[in-house]
């Protein structure tokens, strides 16, 4: 149990900044019992290589200190100094307890599985091994260690243990061998692929640990000493799985039915594409061309799945007991050949799909929205594949990525991002003024150098699991909190030079800080969408939290709506001054504002309609309420708005307000008279259904301008279905409200009549149009 | 619930709630071990029940049987200063006798606990549990706790986890992290499976 708990020595050593030190987001579970994480893009293969040998063990006698120490207690007496924390005793183990004492024998039992690794295989049974081997590996991609997966093989335990040297030396013997026992062709097929899969899991493990960031609940990078190749070429397992192939296929060593040993060869054919795929320097030129044949390896081992035959002494929950670790073994994870190789397919068609990043434009916002989709597709990509799409985006990543967002959202053919502006030199005699272009550069340079950490912290919480991505978005609006405060710093000397050269007509106010306003303001919605998706929120917080993204969401609209009138006269400008491809350039930029703008006041309208759905329940008591004894609305309410309290400005209601605003009639349970008056009137109503007309409407706006106006070009169809669903939550909506409406005028008797006819149900995630926008079922008792 | 119906089985108010003594560990300890292991699927050492009930012996409850003194439920909990600058209570376990499930056993321990704690100034409590453990959810909502995040593949059976947090006093949101305890984690929990179905 204590591989997966950092002891404090650890958290403290973990890099000490960004993201990861203050969501903690770090790596807690499954540290390896190695140095602790190298520092920030260092990855864990440079690591393996200056591995500390193990200091030599000396043996001293304690006993007689030890029996006189404890004289001095009492029998039963605890001691506990204070380095002792909650760490150390779940490490803890106790001797002689089968369950936790890795050297505990039963009677009679065996230290270690009898298993002779040189004894022949039927080709069944090769295939057999194979697919349990793929089970493991995906259990491992999973997120389990490979103790309890991979490393259960005692073929793979006998090809790296000890650690050979040479390629040649990973055998499944050690030393000379008689002739007559030499591992026939089944062995050396079966050697060659678990060569293969070794180095693969080396890759993966690379891969992953040289993000910058990555989370170790997700996946296990232990590799209990264990070297994976890490220092051998790819070639020289392709090689052996060559020579693999052409032997079978030879056909004259050993007599094969030929459909087994057809089987067989797509096994090998598919490890040896995948190992190509995965490796860490392929080709970027080429890179489309790895996923396809893997892919279309897939069908034919899953068809030929049944031809396999179980070796279970092929695997040994054993060997745990002697990897270097200080937890006690665990149970084997056993995944099913169906589930296994679904995930491996989905492994697969998400790295195909993750390659799709370098055909876009490049341009950060459809890297945005790529990133987004991605993280959204389901089921949710395995940390592999967000590794390889973080790899492949922030290599490709060469332009200026906050610059050239700026110019989309605040700089449509602007003065300020004139290329020409950066190609000035300084005057000579420095006594002089720079040029005022200089200036604008040198302002722009500056705030996209600061800009840069708040960016890549934003695209790396983008690549994160979803719980990690909400989480994570958390802290990173507080660093764009300040990036927008120091942004004002910097738009009050922009906008001094701009009036210096007499062009403020050309430049929107303040227009760092709206950018940054506007990027902050946007991941605000998301963590709230994202809480509603994980059901963080219980449904009697719904109609506080949605009427919170409501104004979250009206003021990004009110920026926006600036910023398009902004748009509109620096065409008119442009056009007045006859310079139309300039205006045109402008009318095109806006398309990209206005997809913007609808969509953020589809996101208020929708708010505020299920805000007012849900207070509506509320009153109608037809939705729960805990009595919650320990605690009070206003507590509750601090905690909810913990991570925007500090965001300037003010995004939260302050507490009164919201009060009256989710309780305009009092208590739930004791409204006023007016309540009942207006549920049967028309204008109450009419509200809610206006809300959610405008929301459909904005929302069809956004549809209809398309992807490519709202930047997501690349994902086209991932952005269809979610602007789709949006769009059915809304109808779905008006049905339910037009339900509720209906209830209250069945009967004279106030909610505890209603209360008889309908119940409210909550869809699970499972049954929304759209995971962030929950619309309760109003069905009749 | 097996045996909810039971009418010879006590109630809930006929049970004998106790405060945890270190002096009777000998008798207690295995009793509680032996609870929470039912749910668990890998034994805590015998350090982790000792780490917790050495130092907070006063935050854990015990719900004992009138007749025959045998444990029918447990709450451990424990109370110091966080990284996040909060006086912080965490609750660490929590079972009741399958056989004596549904009858607000597990619920009355959990006030105690949280009582105690409000009485030595504790700021807020939190723990967290598996999203699907419904009885727990419920208990604890009811009570104030709400779901503060969700921990995916929280526990190391791989299962997901909510965080849970009860403030019990205003201001707790904006106190500030204690640079000398280093990063806040949210891996830091107990991280153990919980129950026994989804080992
Ligand atoms: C969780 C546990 C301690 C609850 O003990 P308990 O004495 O039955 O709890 P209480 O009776 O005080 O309250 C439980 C509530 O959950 C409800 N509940 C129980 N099982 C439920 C289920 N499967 N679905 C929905 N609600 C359930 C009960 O009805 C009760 O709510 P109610 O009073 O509104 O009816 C007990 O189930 C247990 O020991 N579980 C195994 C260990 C565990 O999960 N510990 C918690 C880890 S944090």
């Amino acid at each position: 149990m204590a591989e997966d708990q950092t002891g404090p020595a650890t958290a403290s050593e973990l890099p000490p900044d960004t993201i990861a030190a203050v969501d903690g987001a770090g790596p807690s579970r499954h540290v390896p019992a190695e140095p602790p994480r190298p520092s920030v893009g260092l990855p864990l293969r440079q690591q393996l290589k200056h591995q500390p040998a193990a200091p030599q063990a000396r043996v001293h006698d304690i006993t007689e200190k030890f029996t006189k120490a404890s004289s001095a207690l009492n029998v039963g007496q605890l001691v506990k100094d204070e380095f002792f924390t909650l760490f150390e005793s779940i490490g803890a183990l106790e001797i002689m307890d089968p369950k936790m004492d890795s050297g505990f024998l039963q009677p009679g039992e065996a230290l270690e599985d009898a298993c002779d690794t040189v004894a022949p295989l039927l080709p069944e049974e090769l295939i057999g091994i194979l697919d349990q081997l793929l089970c493991y590996e995906m259990a491992w991609h999973t997120g389990y260690p490979l103790s309890q997966t991979l490393f259960t093989s005692v073929y793979i335990d006998r090809l790296l243990w000890p650690e050979p040297r040479t390629l040649e030396q990973a055998q499944f013997y050690r030393g000379p061998i008689p002739d007559e026992r030499r591992p026939g062709l089944m062995l050396e097929v079966l050697r060659s692929y678990c060569l293969a899969l070794v180095k693969c899991c080396d890759f993966v493990i690379a891969k992953i640990t040289g993000r910058d960031y990555f989370e170790e609940e997700d996946f296990c990078t232990h590799t209990y000493s264990r070297v994976l190749f890490t220092q051998m070429p790819m070639d020289v397992f392709q090689r052996e799985l060559d020579a693999a192939i052409e032997r079978l296929q030879d056909g004259t060593e050993m007599e094969i039915d030929p459909t087994v040993r057809d089987a067989i060869i797509a096994r090998l054919n598919f490890r040896k594409d995948f190992l190509s795929a995965l490796d860490l320097e392929c080709s970027l030129d080429f890179i489309d061309r790895y996923w396809p044949p893997v892919i279309a390896n897939l069908d034919p081992i899953n068809t030929t799945h049944q031809l396999g035959k179980a070796v279970p002494g092929a695997f040994s929950f054993k060997i745990q007991r002697r990897l270097a670790s200080t937890v006690p073994p665990r149970p084997t994870v056993e995944l099913d050949f169906s589930d296994a190789f679904s995930k491996l397919k989905q492994l697969c068609t998400d790295g195909e799909e993750a390659v799709r990043v370098m055909s876009l434009d490049p341009d950060p916002l459809e890297y945005q929205s790529f990133l987004w989709a991605f993280a959204s597709r389901k089921p949710t990509p395995l940390p592999y594949s967000r590794s390889y799409l973080c790899t492949l985006l922030f290599q490709e990543s060469s332009v200026s990525i906050p610059l050239s967002d700026l110019k989309s959202l605040v700089f449509p053919c602007s003065t300020i991002l004139d290329p020409s502006n950066w190609a000035l030199s300084p005057p000579r005699n420095p006594m002089m003024p720079k040029p005022h272009r200089l200036r604008l550069a040198h302002l722009i340079d500056e705030f996209v150098e600061r800009a840069g950490q708040a960016y890549l912290d934003f695209w790396t919480a983008l690549g994160q699991n979803r719980c990690r991505l909400r989480r994570m978005l958390n802290h990173v609006i507080i660093g764009w909190d300040q990036l927008q405060h120091d942004a004002g710093f910097v738009d009050d000397d922009l906008m001094r030079v701009v009036g210096e050269m007499g062009i403020q007509d050309q430049v929107i106010p303040f227009p760092l800080t709206t950018w940054t306003y506007h990027k902050k303001l946007w991941m605000i919605e998301k963590i709230v969408l994202l809480g509603f998706e994980q059901d963080i929120y219980l449904p009697d917080e719904y109609a506080g939290m949605y009427l919170f993204l409501s104004s979250v969401s009206r003021r990004r609209n009110a920026l926006l709506q600036t910023v398009l009138d902004h748009f509109h006269d620096r065409r008119s400008a442009l056009l007045h001054s006859d310079a139309h491809a300039d205006a045109q350039e402008v009318q095109d930029g806006a398309q990209y504002i206005t997809s913007l703008l609808h969509e953020a006041s589809g996101i208020r309208d929708l708010s505020l309609a299920l805000s007012g759905f849900y207070t509506t329940l509320l009153y109608l008591r037809l939705i729960p309420r805990p009595t919650r004894p320990f605690s009070t609305p206003q507590l509750r309410d601090e905690l909810r708005m913990k991570p925007f309290l500090t965001l300037t400005p003010q995004e939260m209601f302050p507490f009164p307000d919201l009060q009256a605003q989710i309780l305009p009639y009092g208590a739930y349970d004791a409204p006023d008279s007016r309540l009942w008056e207006d549920l049967r009137g028309e204008e109450y109503w009419r509200d809610i259904e206006g809300h959610i007309k405008g929301a459909k409407e904005a929302f069809a706006q956004v549809k209809k301008l398309g992807a490519k106006a709202a930047r997501a070009g690349g994902v086209e169809g991932a952005w269809g279905k979610e602007v789709q669903g949006v769009l059915a939550s809304c109808v779905a909506l008006g049905v339910e409200v037009a339900g509720v409406r209906r209830a209250v005028g069945w009967g004279e008797g106030g909610e505890g009549e209603v209360r008889t006819k309908v119940k409210v149900e909550i869809p699970g995630e499972g049954g929304r149009y759209s995971g962030g926008w929950v619309v309760g079922r109003v069905g009749r008792l | 619930m097996s045996g909810a119906n039971n009418s010879t089985d006590p109630a809930a108010d006929e049970l004998q709630y106790v405060q945890y003594e270190a002096a009777k560990e000998e008798t207690y300890l295995p009793a509680i071990r032996q609870l929470i292991s039912k749910d668990l699927s890998e034994p805590y050492s015998i350090y982790v029940y000792r780490y917790f009930l050495y130092q907070w012996g006063d935050l854990c409850y015990m719900a004992l049987d009138p007749t025959n003194s045998s444990l029918i439920g447990v709450v451990v909990s424990k109370l110091e200063p966080h990284r996040s600058g909060t006086f912080r209570g965490y609750i660490a376990m929590l079972a009741v006798q399958e056989s004596h499930r549904g009858r607000g056993i597990a619920t009355k321990l959990v006030c105690m606990a949280i009582d105690a704690m409000a009485a030595r100034d504790a700021d807020e409590i939190v723990l967290e549990t598996e999203v699907t453990n419904t009885a727990s959810l419920k208990l604890y909502e009811r009570l104030g706790f709400l779901r503060s995040k969700k921990l995916h593949r929280y526990y190391l059976n791989g299962n997901t986890a909510f965080r849970l947090v009860l403030y019990l006093k205003e201001g707790t949101a904006l106190k500030r992290p204690d640079a000398e305890m280093g990063p806040v984690g949210d891996y830091q929990g107990l991280g153990m499976p919980q129950t026994q179905e989804s080992v």
